[in-house]
C-alpha cells in the first residue's frame, strides 16, 4: 500500500478537528494552547503534502513562516498566563468570569 | 521575472519607518527616561509615534497609488492608499488619547506596540499573497492582544487579553486551515491564481469548507455573530485606547483584507460554493444571514445593557452587521462605501473611548449612571462624545449617517430585493431605529441627569483634547462633505 495525498490530507484534518475539540471542551489553559498549537500544526502537514503534490515549494515556505508565527504566539500567549495567573491565581477558564453581562 | 527593488523598499517605507520608530521609542525610553516621572516618559513615547505616523502618512499620500508591486504580491491601488492612511489617522487619534487615560507602567512599550500592530495593518491593506496576509493579520493579533491585556493592576485586563487571544487564535487557525485547502485546490498562493484556478475548476466540498473557515475568520476579526462572543469583554475589559484602536483601525484594516480575499481570490465562487447543505448558493447568502444575526443580536442586546463598554461592544456587533453588507455589495459598486463607512465608524468608535479613558482616568465607573452631570464636570469631553454617539446612531448630518446611507444603497443597487443583500439592508434600516433608544440614552445621562454625587470637574490634558476635538470635527466635516472620500473612488 502506498501512501498518497488523501492519506496525509485525512490525518491532518483529524489532527486539526481533535484540536478544535480540545479548544472547545478542555478547561485549563494551558492544555487549549497545546490544542492551538495542534490546529496550526495539522495546517502544516496539509501544506506540505500539498506542496509536494502540487511540485512546488511554496507551501514548504509556508510552513517556515507558521512555525515562527506559532512561536511568538505561544510567547505572547504564556505572558497573558502568567499576568493573569498572579491577579487570580487561577488557570481555569471556567473561573475566569469577571467579565460578563 | 525581474522586480523593480527600488520601488519595493518604497512602497514598504512606511513599515520601515513605524518599526524603527517602534524600536526608537522604546531605546530613548530606556536611556533618556530613566528617573523621569510616568508623565514625562509618556508624552516623550507619544510624541516620538505621532512622529512616526505623520511622516509615514506623508510618505503614502506622496507615492498615491503604484498599481502591482512585487511581481503582484503586493497591490498599492486607491483603495489601499486610502486605508493605509485611514489606519494611521485612526492610530494617531489613538496615540492622543493615550495622553488622556490612566498612566501605566510602561508607556513606551504600550507606544511601541501599537507602532507594530499599525506595521500589520498597512500590510493587511496591500497584501495580494496568502503569505503576508497571514503573517500581516498575525503581527496585527499579536500586538492587539498584548495591548488588550496591558493594564496589570486589574485582573479584567488579562481576563479579556486570554480571552481574545483564545478566539483569535482559534480563528487564526482556522482561516491557516482554509489557506492551506485553498492551496490545495489551485496551487497557488496569489490572490490572482487563486481566482484564475478556481473560476476554472473548482471542487466542491472541499472550497466549501475553505470558503466557510476563511468566513469565520472574517467573523471573528470583524465581530460577526456568530463568532462575536470575545467583542464585549474585550471592550470592557481591555484599557480604554487598546481597545479604541481594536474597534477602529483594526476593523479598518480587516475590512479591506477580508475584500481582498473574498473578491480579489474568492470571487469565483461567490455564487456557487456548496455551502448551506450543498445546494450550491455561495458564501454570498451565507455572509448575508451573517449579517442578519448580527444585527439582530448586536442592536437588541446593547438595549439591556449596564456598562456602557458593553453597550458600544454589542452595538459595535449591530455595525458590524452593515459593514459585512457593505463587504457583500463592494463586489458589484466597489469598495467606496465599505471603506466610507468603517473609516467614519473607526473615527466616530475612537472619539467614543477617548471620551471614556478621560472618565476612567478621573477615576469614575463604567455604569451608564456615571456620565451623569458630564456636562457641566467637561463640556469640551460632553460635546465630543455627543458628536461620537450621534455619528455611531447615523444622525444626519454627520458622517455616520451618509456611512449607512452609501452602504444601504450600494446594497439596494445590486438588485433590490431580489438579492439578500437587499433583505439585509431593510433590517439594518428597521435596527438603526432600535440603536437610536440606546445611544439616546447614553446622550441623556451625560447631557441632561444631574450628578447626585456632585463631583468635581474633569481634568483635559491638552493633547487628549485636541485629538477628541480632531475626531469630532472630522466626524462633522466628512458627514458635511461626503465627496472629500467618496469622490475618490
Amino acid at each position: 500500500m502506498t501512501i498518497g495525498l488523501n492519506d496525509y490530507i485525512t490525518l491532518s484534518v483529524i489532527l486539526f478537528a481533535l484540536g478544535f475539540l480540545g479548544v472547545l471542551l478542555r478547561k485549563n489553559t494551558l492544555v487549549i494552547y497545546m490544542c492551538l498549537e495542534l490546529m496550526l500544526v495539522a495546517s502544516t502537514l496539509a501544506l506540505v503534502a500539498f506542496s509536494r503534490f502540487h511540485g512546488m515549494l511554496d507551501g514548504n515556505v509556508f510552513v517556515f513562516f507558521i512555525l515562527t508565527v506559532a512561536a511568538a504566539e505561544v510567547a505572547v500567549g504564556l505572558a497573558i498566563i502568567v499576568a493573569l495567573f498572579r491577579r487570580r491565581q487561577t488557570v481555569q477558564v471556567d473561573e475566569l468570569n469577571a467579565l460578563r453581562d | 521575472m525581474s522586480i523593480d527593488y527600488a520601488l519595493l523598499f518604497r512602497v514598504l517605507l512606511p513599515e520601515a519607518l513605524l518599526t524603527a520608530t517602534a524600536l526608537l521609542v522604546i531605546g530613548v525610553d530606556l536611556v533618556w527616561g530613566r528617573g523621569r516621572s510616568r508623565g514625562s516618559r509618556l508624552q516623550m513615547a507619544v510624541g516620538a509615534g505621532l512622529l512616526g505616523v505623520g511622516v509615514a502618512a506623508l510618505v503614502i499620500w506622496q507615492d498615491g497609488a503604484q498599481g502591482s508591486v512585487w511581481a503582484g504580491n503586493l497591490r498599492v491601488d486607491l483603495l489601499a492608499v486610502a486605508v493605509r492612511l485611514g489606519v494611521l489617522g485612526l492610530t494617531g487619534l489613538s496615540l492622543l488619547g493615550l495622553t488622556g487615560s490612566r498612566v501605566s507602567d510602561q508607556p513606551a512599550e504600550y507606544v511601541a506596540l501599537a507602532l507594530l500592530a499599525t506595521v500589520g495593518f498597512l500590510q493587511m491593506a496591500v497584501a495580494q499573497n496568502l503569505l503576508l496576509a497571514f503573517l500581516a493579520l498575525e503581527l496585527a493579533s499579536l500586538s492587539l492582544y498584548v495591548l488588550a491585556g496591558y493594564d496589570r493592576s486589574r485582573p479584567e485586563s488579562a481576563e479579556a487579553a486570554l480571552k481574545y487571544f483564545l478566539q483569535g487564535g482559534v480563528s487564526a487557525a482556522l482561516l491557516l486551515f482554509g489557506f492551506s485547502l485553498l492551496y490545495g485546490m489551485t496551487g497557488r498562493i496569489d490572490l490572482t491564481g487563486i481566482s484564475m484556478a478556481l473560476a476554472v475548476h473548482s471542487d466542491g466540498s472541499l472550497s466549501a469548507v475553505a470558503v466557510g473557515m476563511v468566513l469565520a475568520a472574517f467573523g471573528f476579526k470583524a465581530a460577526v455573530a456568530p463568532f462575536h462572543p470575545w467583542a464585549p469583554d474585550v471592550y470592557q475589559g481591555a484599557p480604554p485606547m487598546s481597545a479604541a484602536l481594536i474597534a477602529s483601525a483594526a476593523k479598518l484594516a480587516g475590512l479591506a483584507f477580508f475584500w481582498r480575499i473574498f473578491w480579489s481570490g474568492l470571487g469565483p465562487l461567490a455564487a456557487t460554493a456548496p455551502l448551506l447543505g450543498g445546494a450550491g448558493g455561495g458564501w454570498v447568502p451565507v455572509l448575508a444571514s451573517m449579517c442578519a444575526v448580527s444585527l439582530l443580536l448586536g442592536n437588541l442586546v446593547a438595549l439591556a445593557q449596564a456598562s456602557i463598554r458593553r453597550l458600544l461592544a454589542y452595538s459595535a456587533i449591530g455595525h458590524a452587521g452593515a459593514l459585512g453588507l457593505g463587504l457583500l455589495s463592494a463586489g458589484e459598486v466597489g469598495p467606496g462605501p465599505l471603506f466610507y463607512y468603517a473609516a467614519t465608524y473607526g473615527l466616530a468608535t475612537v472619539g467614543a473611548f477617548a471620551c471614556l479613558a478621560i472618565l476612567d482616568r478621573a477615576g469614575d465607573g463604567d455604569r451608564i449612571e456615571d456620565l451623569a452631570g458630564l456636562r457641566r464636570r467637561s463640556p469640551l469631553v460632553a460635546a465630543c462624545f455627543a458628536v461620537c454617539v450621534l455619528s455611531l446612531a447615523g444622525i444626519p448630518p454627520l458622517a455616520g449617517f451618509f456611512g449607512k446611507f452609501v452602504v444601504f444603497a450600494a446594497a439596494f443597487r445590486i438588485d433590490g430585493l431580489g438579492h439578500p443583500a437587499g433583505w439585509v439592508a431593510l433590517l439594518a434600516i428597521a435596527m438603526s431605529a432600535v440603536s437610536l433608544y440606546y445611544y439616546l440614552i447614553l446622550l441623556k445621562q451625560a447631557w441632561i441627569a444631574e450628578d447626585v454625587r456632585e463631583r468635581g470637574p474633569i481634568e483635559v490634558p491638552p493633547a487628549a483634547a485636541l485629538g477628541l476635538l480632531l475626531a469630532a470635527g472630522l466626524l462633522v466635516v466628512l458627514g458635511a462633505f461626503p465627496s472629500l472620500l467618496l469622490g475618490r473612488f
